[in-house]
This record gives structure tokens, sequence and C-alpha cells, in this order.
């Protein structure tokens, strides 16, 4: 059942590269040999039933797995290029080209111009007036600039779950990051939030490479270019995703898509 | 088709299809009963056919209702999405079916009031009806099981029906050359054969439609080896 052959969408760059990937949670196999091309400038969906290793793989893609004691990946995942996993891979440079929002908003307990220029005071030595525009940049790329921009004192937790993921969103666009991972990033939302948050991953990724783990199918239907479905840590099916929801080539994805028991 | 999770869902479709199947039975026995008119040239019977048709368009009207509930609530994907489609397409043929034969029976009336013209040959046409009504029938039993097959077969006696068709037509100019005095009753007949070869290709319609279900590939304008190559 393991797929071995990788599709890649013709005419497409690659941002990233996923190559035999094994990940392990201690001895137990959360990932099996997977091969994945993620385009630049699309979305790209994770789907599958909880625990198929669709988080797990998406955590992979910027070693968020690595601040667990006994979790390992095997394999190459090459970022344009650059195998990731290699041992001399720099962590917090790695975060900074691959951005990730999770499920429930995490904004810190601090000012939402603070919870912007935090991660960009890692990086970069901006002056006073260059931070201010930073901030402003990406309030607005994460369309969220309005509603905010009378209140940057004030703190981000004060914002509704919407406005919060939508400045986490904001947070990690600050540091221009060339992929974006989101965790299930509406699964706490109200649909109207829900919606917002859809929209802006349609505008992000004109600038950015876009992976996302939903658990919702009709919301990877919508936002997303490319789907892949994985069951019990192996990629089951990948391809556009009209092609996924229209005619899977796969009865196992079939199956899940519409609802039926596998 | 069955197996959802949600055994509502499966209820629903379940439905929906029958009740497509039902509207089927009734555009078929209205067919039925429009080709008997013709070969009895009844008055009567043709009345019957064309009262059937508001029960057709309601049920269709009801059918469409139905499917736009489901979709609205169930988001389907794949082949429920398939499915769905499917019915909706299948449904407006089956109708369109039924006012050919509506259209027969209007025909038959009007013959009849000009005067019985026996001697053209009607009866001929009774050949291109029963095939006619058969596919239809035919296409309705391989859209229960769901049959690309069989579907495949309707596409290929829908050909035979165009083939009775254009044999017809000669065979009509060739009674009006030899008497024009029935050119206006043969025309009549023309019309009503159109009828019968419109209910071949809805029946064809239908069968592409069941590739459509099982298969994933719309072969509506696609010629007949790429169609076997689709079943392969």
């Amino acid at each position: 059942m393991t797929t071995t052959t990788t599709l890649t969408p013709s005419g497409l760059k690659n941002a990233i590269e996923i190559r035999d990937l094994d990940f392990y949670y201690g001895t137990f196999k959360g990932l099996k040999s997977i091969n994945l091309d993620i385009a630049e400038h699309k979305v790209t969906a994770f789907i599958g039933p909880s625990g198929c290793g669709k988080s797990t793989l998406l955590r992979t893609l910027n070693r968020m797995y690595s601040l667990y004691p006994g979790q390992r990946a095997e394999g190459e995942i090459r970022l344009y290029g650059q195998n990731i996993l290699d041992a001399k891979q720099d962590l917090n440079l790695l975060r900074a080209q691959v951005g990730m929002v999770f499920q429930k908003p995490t904004p810190f307990p601090m000012s939402i111009y603070d919870n912007i220029a935090f991660g960009v005071k890692l990086y970069e030595n901006l002056s006073r007036s260059e931070m201010d525009d930073r901030v402003e940049w990406a309030l607005t790329k994460a369309a969220i600039w309005n509603e905010v921009k009378d209140k940057l004192g004030q703190s981000g937790l004060s914002l509704s779950g919407g406005q919060q993921q939508r400045l986490c969103i904001a947070r990690s666009v600050a540091v221009k990051p060339k992929v974006i991972l989101l965790d299930e990033p509406t699964s706490a939302l109200d649909p109207i939030s829900t919606a917002k948050v859809e929209e802006l991953v349609n505008e992000l990724k004109s600038d950015y490479t876009v992976a996302i783990v939903t658990h919702n199918m009709q919301q990877a239907a919508r936002v997303s270019d490319f789907t892949a479905y994985m069951y019990l840590g192996e990629l089951i099916e990948f391809g556009q995703t009209e092609q996924i929801f229209m005619k899977p080539a796969r009865q196992e994805t079939e199956d899940y898509i519409t609802g039926r028991f596998g | 088709m069955d197996k959802h999770i949600s055994s509502q869902f499966d209820a629903e479709l379940a439905g929906v299809s029958s009740r497509v199947l039902e509207l089927g039975g009734l555009v078929e026995s209205q067919i039925r009963h429009a080709v008997f008119a013709l070969s009895q040239f009844s008055v009567e019977v043709a009345d019957q056919v064309v009262a059937t048709e508001k029960q057709v368009n309601a049920m269709e009207v009801e059918i469409d209702r139905e499917l736009s509930s489901i979709i609205a609530r169930r988001q389907p994907t794949a082949r429920d999405l398939r499915l769905l489609m499917a019915i909706s397409k299948i449904t407006a043929n089956l109708e369109r079916a039924g006012d050919e034969s509506e259209r027969i029976a209007r025909m038959v009336k009007l013959i009849v009031e000009q005067g019985i013209t026996r001697s053209l040959p009607s009866s001929e046409l009774r050949v291109a009806a029963d095939l006619a009504s058969g596919l239809l029938r035919k296409a309705l039993d391989a859209f229960a099981r769901l049959d690309v097959q069989t579907a495949l077969v309707i596409m290929k006696e829908d050909d035979l029906i165009d083939a009775e068709f254009d044999g017809f037509l000669r065979k009509l100019v060739t009674y009006m050359m030899e008497d024009p005095r029935t050119i206006s009753a043969s025309l009549d007949l023309l019309f009503v054969a159109k009828a019968i070869e419109r209910i071949g290709d809805h029946a064809k319609n239908i069968a592409e439609f069941i590739i459509y279900v099982v298969k994933g590939a719309d072969v509506r304008h696609t010629a007949r080896a790429d169609v076997e190559s689709v079943l392969k």
C-alpha cells in the first residue's frame, strides 16, 4: 500500500520534497515511507482520520518534534534542496523559514504589537520605525490590521478567538518565512472566523507555501490546491484537490471522504 | 451505495434513487401507452398519456427538491456527488422522454381528428417505438444496478433506433412523392418518429450518466471506442 511514486504536478516548483520519510515515537512507527512534494505558492492539505499521522507529518516539516525526547525522523525532507533533517540544521533558522500556527490560538501574554515584534527581534535588528512598519505589514497580511490598529498596546489575549488566530498567523508571517504550516487552524473557531482564516489562506499563498492539516474535509476542499490522504502512518493518495474530491483513485480515499466505513 | 457512517445519509440516497426509478416506471408506461395509442389510433389512451404528464412534472420537481436538500445538508463528495449529479440529469432526461410521449399522444389525436389515414406506414413506427421504450426500461434497470456494461449496450442500441428513424424518413418521403395527399399526415408521422428517436437519445443519455457515477468519467460527446476503453 506504500506509495512509492511521487506525484509532481507538472510545471510547478517544489518548496519541499519529502523522500522515504519514516518517523518514530520511541519504537512506534508513526510515519511509513512518505514520499511527497509540496508545491511552491500552493496550499497542500493533509487529511485523514485521527492518528493517521497527518499532524506528525506537518510537525516534521519544521522539526517541531525535536522538542520531545524519543521522537525521531529518518529519510529526507528537502526545503529548497536542503535536507532539514540534517543534524547540522540550525533549528531556529528553520523555524523562521517554516512558520507554524496551531489548533488553539497561542498569543503571547503581551501586547498585540509585541506579539508580532517578539519573533522579529530574534532574527533581525530593526529600528523602531522599521519595526512599526513590519508590525503593520504583518497584521495587514493576516487581514487583522483594521481591527487592531487602534489598540496595538492592548494584550493579545484581549482579542476574540478568531482574531487571536489571525494574530498568530501575523506573528508567523512577520519573520517572512518561506512556508507556513497550519495545524487545524480553525477547529476552535466559529464559522465567521473560520471563513476569514480560509480567505486569508487563499491570500497568503501568493507569497508563501502553505501546508494545512484539517479534520474538516470541506475545508480542505475549499482552501487547498493539493490534498494528501493519510491512513495509519501511510500516504494513501496524493493529488489535485479537485480530483481527490471528485474522483479519488483509491477506494480507501473514497470511503474516507464520503464518510463510509473503511 | 450503502454503509455510510450516517445511516440516515444512506436512507436519503436510497430514497431519492428509488424516486427516480418510480418516475422512470411512470414515464415508461406513458411511452408504452403512447405507442399503443399510435398503433390503435386510440384517442382515449392518448388522453391518458397527456394526463399523466402532470404527474411526471410534479415528480421531477419533488426529486430536484430532495436533491437540493441532500446537497445542502450533506456536502456530498466523490461517488455520492456523482450519483446526485447523475440523478439530477437522469430526472431531466426522464421528464423530457415523458414530454416526447405526450407529443406522440397529441399527434395521434391530431391524425385521428384529420381522418384516420390507415394507409400510412404507422405500424412500422412500432418497431422503433418498442425499441425506444425497451431501451428506456433497460436504462432504468442498469441505473438500479449501476451496471456499466448494460449502459454500453444501451448506447449501441440507440444507434439502431437512429438507423430505424433514417429508414422511416426515407419511406415517408417515398409516400409523399407517390401521393401528395398524404403529405400532411406524413409530416405528423414524421414528428412522431422524431419523438421516438428522441426517447432513444434520452435512454442513451441516462446510460452515459450511469458510467459517470460508476467510473467518474464523463463520456458525453465521446467516441464509442473511447467509452469502451473507459470501461475496461
